[in-house]
């Protein structure tokens, strides 16, 4: 049901990241309306390796199926790994060679 | 043999340790900050009472008008050395919208869209490593849309 769209290329030493997170992001506002329970990503965190290059903490005022764009400082050939966790604590996982 | 062992038992930490283990989640760190319904208030629960400072070395990019209130694009990009960055807006129900945990060596460049109920102003902290707090903050014009 949920998935992880993930794009990586590293251009003289920096890597831009472009990622999408297919979520519905229901806020408690529309929750409430509709009847069902609020939900959403609480916490994205990327690696490569053991190192850290994203994090983000997150509330429900971010938009539906999030696109995240960042930058950090790697090498082709290496492998970007994503995850996030929502709030009924469900995990997702997606990995890719840097391009 | 001692080697061996050595690196069996690393392997095996390694394994063990769950992703997150060198993070910080600060949903779990300061719940408060989630629910707090004013700028001050979420600054407060999450920093504590610390002074803001406007800094133009923090930048906010985003549009003066979205016609989209559910999907309004910003760009948080700064060139100083700091710790954490979070953004808040003043519209909708709780204040705090993300923070991003800036480790060693990171980039600060984060895209992505949020939602807003209505017209109002967005705010981003700086958590510096010189333990000043810098801050910028813009208003956006929007129609309603959001449902949150």
């Amino acid at each position: 049901m949920s998935s992880i769209k993930l794009k990586a290329k590293a251009k003289d030493g920096v890597v831009k990241v472009k990622s999408k997170l297919k979520h519905a992001m229901t806020t408690y506002a529309s929750a409430k309306k509709k009847g069902i329970e609020a939900n959403f990503i609480t916490h994205v965190i990327a690696k490569v390796g053991d190192k850290v290059v994203y994090e983000l903490s997150s509330s429900q005022f971010i938009s539906q199926d999030p696109i995240l764009k960042f930058k950090f400082y790697g090498k082709k050939g290496e492998v970007l790994e994503l995850a996030w966790t929502d709030m009924s604590g469900e995990m997702v996982k997606e990995s890719k060679k840097i391009k | 043999m001692n080697r061996r062992k050595f690196l069996t038992l690393s392997l095996a930490t390694a394994l063990v340790l769950p992703l997150g283990a060198w993070a910080t989640d600060y949903r779990k760190t300061n719940p408060d900050t989630w629910t707090a319904n004013t700028v001050d208030d979420a600054v407060k629960a999450l920093y504590g009472d610390v002074t803001l400072i406007k800094s133009s070395d923090v930048v906010l990019k985003m549009a003066k008008i979205s016609s989209n209130g559910t999907q309004i694009p910003l760009k948080v990009k700064t060139d100083l050395d700091v710790k954490s960055i979070a953004i808040f807006q003043d519209v909708n129900p709780e204040s705090s919208v993300a923070v991003f945990t800036v480790h060693e060596g990171m980039i600060v460049e984060y895209s992505m869209k949020i939602k807003m109920a209505r017209s109002g102003t967005v705010t981003v902290v700086a958590e510096g490593k010189d333990g000043k707090f810098y801050k910028t903050s813009r208003f956006i014009e929007t129609k309603a849309g959001c449902e949150g």
